[in-house]
């Protein structure tokens, strides 16, 4: 390929990118109300579980997991604990509701995947084609996954996910399908 | 514009195929839809070449637990040998360095601590009597090093061994931490490189910023080693109040040219495309420079994983990783340029329909390129799988 036509396409790629993130740090100053760092790790109060651990639950107790795939330090993942996981009504939901489980995406903590496979946190962030932290994923009790969301959500985004999973329509409809028809 | 990016990587093929390439080659000897074989390790380290034996390692379950094997291919077969199996009990990511004469050291994880042996012929010794980790190797100017993750009250730190072979026998001369204060967070995954000098150089995740970087330090007698730099030239900190900062992991090493090292690890800093490959050069002055990302702009939008930066002693020196640009996990290479790396090549035999990941590699001194992967498929079972190139 001619050098000049792949500097061009790199310079757009990288223009694109920064007004993309340039957007993002703006939406982001302009939704948070603190100034003390903090770090990223489950939402306090919740009662999240390792991998094995919850699966094992789920599969004792007949109910969905609810992954959270999240990065130390990661900034999305503590707006996401600040501004959604602190809603009561939220944690009682997902507490009663799901088995919790939380997943490092930089961890070499080991885990085994309802096939028998053992790999590292870190690898089932490729093996969910992970791109952003945090991701949730939700899993029937068997540990098939449902769907996968990423980024920040708000509290209406999880119940709505809720009522997607416990409903069931995840068996005949996408989310957008469901989401276009809320009921 | 998606069409026109299309034509133009269609257009580059024409500038690539820099390599010449063996056929591949089969590694594992037992695969199942049931059996899993994982090359993960501790830089990467899963290959080794010895005066043209070429040595694999890697772990899988097939005896019903993580179980650590070896393959040899002898300078002159076509094949590789079945496999001998290195561990007794539950094992993981194993790695291995060459020694001379066709042998070789292997390393992995056993039981909750760290081991080591010759092989063929030698006997299995722990590292450490202490919980551990995350082992690797590396050899280099007559010197043999070993670095792991090891237990140190609520943290894993890392430390570094000065490993002696004579014939079969390993000996730990020397062990000690890189840093002689308690870890205030964790560390773990190390990479080590003996540059030409016979100095060491040591890499690995640390957590002390309270977000995942990777760090380096050196040392010029494997005895005492310099305090921890960055290798990430990006800061730790907050944005708006949150979080501590991007992630970064799984640094990787590789001693290049008469002095130099590399590094080359994933880098969250783009937080939308998720990881990238960043590399960093020491030329010889015990310093690593600015960061460069490694991956061209046909992947810049697309995740990558499991990098890994091989070198040899003439300078050569490129990268290696997996991502799926393409449509399907595809292994890519970049080569040094002299000032950043060139433009991403698809291994031939690595790439193309179903999922080839998990690259590991090394360059021998001839400058031919070993690279083994896994290929999996979830019917047939995952394959290991070689291929050495040359230089057109």
């Amino acid at each position: 390929m001619p050098e000049f036509s792949r500097m061009k396409i790199n310079r757009l790629i990288s223009v694109l990118k920064e007004n993309r993130m340039n957007v993002i740090k703006h939406l982001m100053a302009a939704t948070c109300f603190w100034a003390t760092a903090a770090l990223a790790d489950p939402p306090p109060d919740y009662p999240f579980v390792n991998f094995d651990t919850g699966l094992k639950a789920a599969r004792a107790s007949g109910k969905p997991i609810f992954l959270y795939f999240g990065r130390y330090g990661c900034a999305w993942c503590d707006h996401t604990n600040r501004k959604t996981f602190s809603d009561a009504s939220l944690k009682t939901l997902y507490s009663d509701h799901y088995e919790l489980v939380y997943v490092d995406a930089e961890s070499g903590r080991r885990l085994t995947l309802p096939s028998g496979e053992r790999i590292t946190e870190a690898e089932l962030g490729v093996r969910l084609q992970a791109f952003a932290s945090p991701l949730f994923v939700y899993m029937t009790p068997q540990g098939d996954k449902i769907m996968q969301a990423p980024g920040f959500k708000t509290v209406q985004d999880f119940r709505d996910f809720d009522r997607y999973v416990r409903g069931g329509h995840y068996k005949q409809k996408t989310l957008p399908e469901f989401l276009g028809g809320k009921s | 514009m998606r069409a026109a990016l299309l034509v133009l990587a269609a257009l580059s093929g024409s500038a690539q195929a820099a390599w010449i390439w063996s056929d591949a080659l089969p590694v594992n000897s037992v695969q199942g839809a049931k059996v899993f074989p994982h090359l993960e390790s501790a830089n990467r380290q899963g290959v080794a070449v010895s005066d043209g034996s070429v040595g694999v390692v890697w772990e899988d379950n097939r005896n019903g637990s993580p179980q650590s094997y070896l393959a040899i291919k002898p300078a002159p077969a076509k094949k590789f040998r079945t496999e001998i199996r290195l561990s007794q009990t539950e094992c993981y990511e194993p790695v291995v360095v060459a020694l001379s004469a066709g042998r070789f050291v292997a390393a992995w994880e056993e039981a909750g601590r760290v081991h080591a042996q010759v092989v063929p012929g030698g006997a299995a010794i722990r590292l450490t009597e202490i919980e551990s980790a995350q082992v690797t190797l590396a050899a280099g100017a007559g010197r043999l090093y070993a670095a792991w993750a090891e237990q140190a009250g609520r943290f894993r730190r890392i430390v570094v061994a000065s490993l002696t072979a004579t014939a079969g026998t390993l000996g730990v001369s020397l062990t000690q931490p890189v840093e002689a204060a308690a870890p205030g967070d964790e560390q773990g995954w190390p990479a080590l490189a003996v540059a030409g000098d016979g100095s060491v150089t040591v890499a690995w995740e640390d957590r002390r910023n309270r977000h995942t970087v990777p760090m380096a330090s050196h040392s010029s007698d494997g005895r005492s080693f310099a305090s921890p730099a960055r290798l990430t030239d990006r800061k730790s900190g907050s944005v708006d109040g949150l979080g501590a900062g991007t992630g970064a992991m799984r640094p990787t090493l590789t001693a290049w040219g008469k002095r130099g090292v590399a590094a080359v690890w994933l880098d969250k800093r783009d937080f939308l495309s998720g990881y990238d490959v960043y590399a960093a050069v020491d030329e010889g002055e015990r310093h690593f420079g600015r960061n460069l990302k490694v991956q061209d702009g046909f992947g810049d939008n697309m995740v990558q994983w499991h990098a890994k930066v091989v070198g040899n002693t003439s300078g050569r020196l490129l990268a290696v990783w997996d991502d799926a640009r393409d449509g399907t996990p595809d292994v890519w290479l970049a080569e040094w340029k002299g000032g950043a790396f060139g433009d991403n090549e698809a291994i031939p035999a690595a790439s193309g329909a179903g999922a080839q990941t998990d690259p590991v590699a090394v360059l021998d001194d001839l400058g031919q390129l070993h690279l083994v992967w896994q290929e999996r498929d979830e019917k047939r079972g995952t394959r290991i799988r070689y291929v050495r190139g040359a230089s057109r």
